[in-house]
Formats: structure tokens, C-alpha cells, sequence
């Protein structure tokens, strides 16, 4: 079983990010979304409609860039969108301009680029002007330019009221694009939330360093006094501070009061990926306590009504 | 025309005049041979061909190889590929119902054999001349069940062979054993017993019996009609199972 006691809502309206480990079920649970892929038992409702034995209503309605998929190697861009666009197609031209692939309208598919390949499959998923977007592994193998085009397009997507489901591997997009993530393991949803509260709940220590060959010792008392501050240690002239993420602030403002201010200052801020981590792990560890939505019944619904 | 058979149709029909596959063994292929063991029996009427003119004899056999190249060589490696790039499960996603595919591949499929044939007897007919055709209606009946059986037996084993190469391999293995033995090698009456038992139900010697014997007038080859009418109907249902997307 590669999915399991999934419970997994969808909003309409919002771009909802699906992370995970490799082998999480990220991509059965969207081929389960698409109807391209059968679930053994329990309910899925996409758009109001049933992907299974709905699949022909629903199809139109969802925009798909699938991971592991290509086109006929001789199919010309141009020919591209003529065979995918139907009667709600936008102007395929307008979108080709966006992302840059206009002067490719003649190229076979075979010579495009990973890049131009994957800005493609972008393009036929906006083109039937879709009400719900699935984009698995959005910029895997797009340069950074090209991956800021592509996330200014999806928030564009957004803002005109297209839901988005992202499976990426990619933290910083998870984080950049995404209200909502979901974290999946073993087929489960162990966690869901905004970036920054998972950041919260499961990776709030900031840690601070810098360099201070002969630190004034009231500095250093004030630094273990301060709220949330959990170790400050020194070696040699290196001087670490850890603690929630909070006193970033208080540090900086005692450091002014001491100075001079060193200029080495470094700061590591906790990120999604290091919540990634932290749930992953100590989801390892308390396997046996059910997640609020491991133990919630199968239920999924995607862009419905709210 | 902008449903989704038609888009998949004129996409697949730009697709297969880009195909070096399809130009070699489909339009080139037959054509070549054809005119080469046409020209290598000469056009005297001969006990072996039944006393017909050899080379009429091969013009009035090719038909049916350029639907069988189409069916066992062409579709399958074309279907494998789609299916193991993903570009199947691309058209599924993207709203392409269930059947439109399958339809897509049949009419693609009949509307490529109609113009290589029309091609090799545009090509035959300067060089050794059509042959007059004697059961009209019968031969109007064979072919397009011919083609809707070959067609079909593409489409199904491309959508069973795991891989385009394996599609390859089996398509040739079966192509052109099937080619020899049923319509461009030898005549029958020059096969040992043996061979000739085992040429006899092959699938594209009861095709070709069924155009050439109506079309030079050798007899009526009901049974191999009503064989490969079965044909049709079976691998046609069997095909259209398999492709759902």
C-alpha cells in the first residue's frame, strides 16, 4: 500500500504544496487525484467530481504537468498546443511569449531543452484555462532565472483564482509559492500548515555567530540572560548563540549596545526544509502517536466548494 | 475539427510523414519489393501462379503488405514508445477520453495504409500494369477487414510489449516470416508441404488470398473473407480494451 488514511483538503483559490520524502506517495496521491490511477478504498472528490468514474468531466477542468512524461519527439511547440487546447483555450501565442518559448514555436520537442521541455508542459497545463493545477516537480532542472518566471507565473495563476496543487522536492519554492503545505510519509499526511508554522512547530532554532576576539563578559552575561536563549558557547574567538528564532532581535539589539558590532555577524535562520527534517525525524521517533490526520477518515477534497 | 479524436488524428497524421519507420517499412519497403520479385519472375503466365502473370500476381499480393508493415511493424513500436515516455499517460491527463485514442490510431492507421497503397500502385501500374479486377466487391470487403485487423493487432500489441524495442523486435519477428511465407515470397505452389502447412493460417496469408484471388479471379476465398472478418471483430475489441488511457 502506497497511500494510506490520506486525509488531504484543498481550498479553493490557494496553492497548496505536497512535500515529502522520496517514496512519501506524493505522486500516487496526485495520480489518484488526476484519475489516472485507482484507489483501492476510500472517497475522492476533485471539483465536485469523482477523477474515477468521473474522469471525462473532470479532465478538462485540470491543468497536469506530470513528472516522468514527454511528447512525441517530432511534435512542433505549435502543434503542441493545437493538440491540447480545446474549447476553453486560452491564446496559446500570449502564453508562449510569457515563458519565453516564442521563437520556438517551430521546434520539434525532441530539441528542446530540459528547461524549454518543462516550461512547456507549463504551458499546456494553463492553456484550457484550468480551475485546478497540478504541477509535480514544477522547476526540476530550470535554471534560477528561468525558476523565478515559472513562480511568477503560478502566483499569477493564483491571483486569478486558479487552485494549485505543487509536489515539489524544492523547500524554497514550497516556501516561496505555497499558503498551505502538506508533509507525507509512508503514504500519510504526518503534518499540514503555512510554511512558517510548520517552521515553528518543528524548526524554531536560529542559530547566530560571530566573531569577538575579546568579548566583554557583561555582553556575554546578558547574551545567556535574554529570553529563549538556549546555549551560548565560544571557542577560541568564535562565539555561538542558539535559541528560538525570536531572538535574532534581542541579540542583534544587545551586540549595538556592545560595541563595536562585529562584522562577521551570521545568522542561520530555520527554513522549511529544516521543519522537513525535524518532522521527518522526530516522526521516526513517535511513529506510535497518531497525526492529527493520520487517525482523521479518508476524505479528500480539492477546489470544492467551501 | 476540434474534438478530441480529431486533434489527436491530424497531430498523429503530421507525426507519422516525420517518421523514418513509417516511410521505410510502410511506403518504401513494399514498393522496392514488389518491384523487385515482380520483375524477377517475369510476366509470362505461369503454372506456379496459377497461370496468371507473375508480376500481376505480386502487385495484386502488396496490398496487403503494406497493411500488415503498417499493423506489425509501425503501431506496435509507435504505441510502446508513447507508453514508456509517458506520453500516454500525458493524453489521459489532459482530458483525451478513453476511446479517443484507440479511434485516433484506427483511422490514422487506415487513412496511412490508403495512401500507400494508392503510392505502390500509382508506382506499379507504369511498370507491369494493374491488374483487372474480377470480384470487385469482394476485394472492396478484404481490405479495409484486413486493415481493420492488422491495424487492430498493432494497436494491441503495442499496448502488451513492455518497451519500444521489444515492440521492434517482435513486430519484425512476426512481420517478416509472415511477409515470406503470405504474400511476398514465394508462390504456395512452390512451397514444400511443410512450409505450405505452416504458411496456410497465418493471418496474412488469409488476407492476401482474400484480395488476390477475388482481384485476379482464382476463386472466391470465402473462407479466408470470413477468417479474416473474425480477425477484424476479435482484435478490434481486444485493442479497444487494452488502450483504455
Amino acid at each position: 500500500m502506497v497511500v494510506d488514511g490520506l486525509d488531504l483538503d484543498v481550498p479553493a483559490g490557494e496553492i497548496v504544496g505536497l512535500i515529502g520524502a522520496n517514496g512519501a506517495g506524493k505522486t500516487t496521491t496526485v495520480e489518484c487525484v488526476q484519475g489516472l490511477r485507482k484507489p483501492d478504498s476510500g472517497q475522492l472528490n476533485v471539483l465536485g467530481f469523482n477523477p474515477v468514474t468521473q474522469a471525462e468531466q473532470l479532465r478538462p477542468l485540470v491543468g497536469s504537468q506530470l513528472q516522468d512524461s514527454a511528447l512525441p519527439d517530432r511534435l512542433r511547440v505549435a502543434e503542441a498546443l493545437d493538440l491540447f487546447s480545446t474549447q476553453r483555450a486560452r491564446d496559446g501565442g500570449e502564453l508562449l511569449e510569457q515563458f519565453g518559448l516564442a521563437k520556438r514555436r517551430r521546434s520539434v520537442f525532441s530539441s528542446l531543452s530540459g528547461g524549454e521541455r518543462q516550461r512547456l508542459f507549463l504551458v499546456l497545463a494553463l492553456l484550457n484555462r484550468p480551475l485546478l493545477v497540478i504541477l509535480d516537480e514544477l522547476t526540476q532542472g530550470l535554471d534560477p532565472a528561468a525558476r523565478r518566471n515559472v513562480w511568477a507565473a503560478v502566483r499569477q495563476l493564483n491571483d486569478e483564482g486558479t487552485t494549485v496543487l505543487l509536489v515539489t522536492h524544492e523547500m524554497d519554492e514550497a516556501e516561496a509559492l505555497c499558503g498551505q503545505v502538506v508533509v507525507m510519509r509512508d503514504g500519510r499526511v504526518i503534518d499540514a500548515g503555512a510554511p512558517a508554522d510548520l517552521v515553528e512547530r518543528h524548526a524554531s532554532t536560529a542559530v547566530i555567530r560571530f566573531s569577538m576576539p575579546n568579548p566583554p563578559a557583561g555582553l556575554m552575561d546578558e547574551l545567556r540572560q535574554l529570553d529563549d536563549v538556549r546555549e551560548v558557547s565560544r571557542a577560541g574567538s568564535l562565539i555561538t548563540v542558539r535559541g528560538h528564532r525570536r531572538i535574532i532581535a534581542y541579540v542583534g539589539a544587545a551586540l549595538v549596545r556592545w560595541e563595536p558590532v562585529p562584522a562577521d555577524l551570521n545568522v542561520d535562520v530555520p527554513s522549511l526544509e529544516d521543519a522537513l527534517l525535524g518532522l521527518l525525524n522526530g516522526h521516526q521517533r513517535d511513529q506510535a502517536e497518531p497525526s492529527w490526520a493520520a487517525s482523521a477518515i479518508n476524505h479528500e477534497l480539492i477546489g470544492g466548494p467551501q | 475539427m476540434n474534438t478530441a479524436v480529431g486533434r489527436l488524428v491530424r497531430a498523429e497524421l503530421r507525426l507519422m510523414t516525420r517518421d523514418p519507420l513509417v516511410l521505410t517499412f510502410v511506403f518504401a519497403f513494399p514498393i522496392v519489393t514488389m518491384l523487385i520479385i515482380g520483375g524477377a519472375f517475369g510476366t509470362t503466365p505461369d503454372r506456379a501462379f496459377e497461370f496468371t502473370n507473375p508480376s500481376h500476381w505480386y502487385v495484386a499480393s502488396y496490398l496487403t503488405v503494406v497493411i500488415a508493415a503498417t499493423g506489425l511493424v509501425m503501431l506496435p513500436v509507435h504505441l510502446a514508445s508513447y507508453r514508456e515516455r509517458g506520453v500516454l499517460r500525458r493524453f489521459a491527463a489532459a482530458g483525451f477520453p478513453r476511446w479517443s485514442f484507440a479511434a485516433a490510431q484506427l483511422i490514422v492507421g487506415l487513412v496511412t495504409t490508403a495512401a500507400a497503397c494508392v503510392l505502390l500502385l500509382a508506382v506499379a501500374a507504369p511498370v507491369y500494369g494493374i491488374p483487372a479486377v474480377h470480384d470487385g466487391w469482394r476485394v472492396a470487403v478484404a481490405l479495409p477487414l484486413g486493415a481493420v485487423a492488422f491495424i487492430s493487432i498493432g494497436v494491441l500489441l503495442g499496448s502488451l510489449l513492455p518497451s519500444a524495442r521489444a515492440a521492434q523486435a517482435v513486430g519484425l519477428l512476426l512481420f517478416f516470416p509472415s511477409f515470406l511465407l503470405g504474400a511476398g515470397g514465394p508462390p504456395p505452389h512452390v512451397m514444400g508441404s511443410a512450409v505450405k502447412q505452416v504458411a496456410g493460417p497465418l493471418p496474412l496469408t488469409l488476407f492476401t488470398n482474400a484480395v488476390r484471388e477475388p482481384w485476379l479471379g482464382l476463386g472466391s476465398a470465402t473462407g479466408s473473407l470470413i477468417a479474416v472478418a473474425a480477425m477484424a471483430a476479435a482484435a478490434s475489441v481486444l485493442a479497444a480494451r487494452r488502450t483504455a488511457l
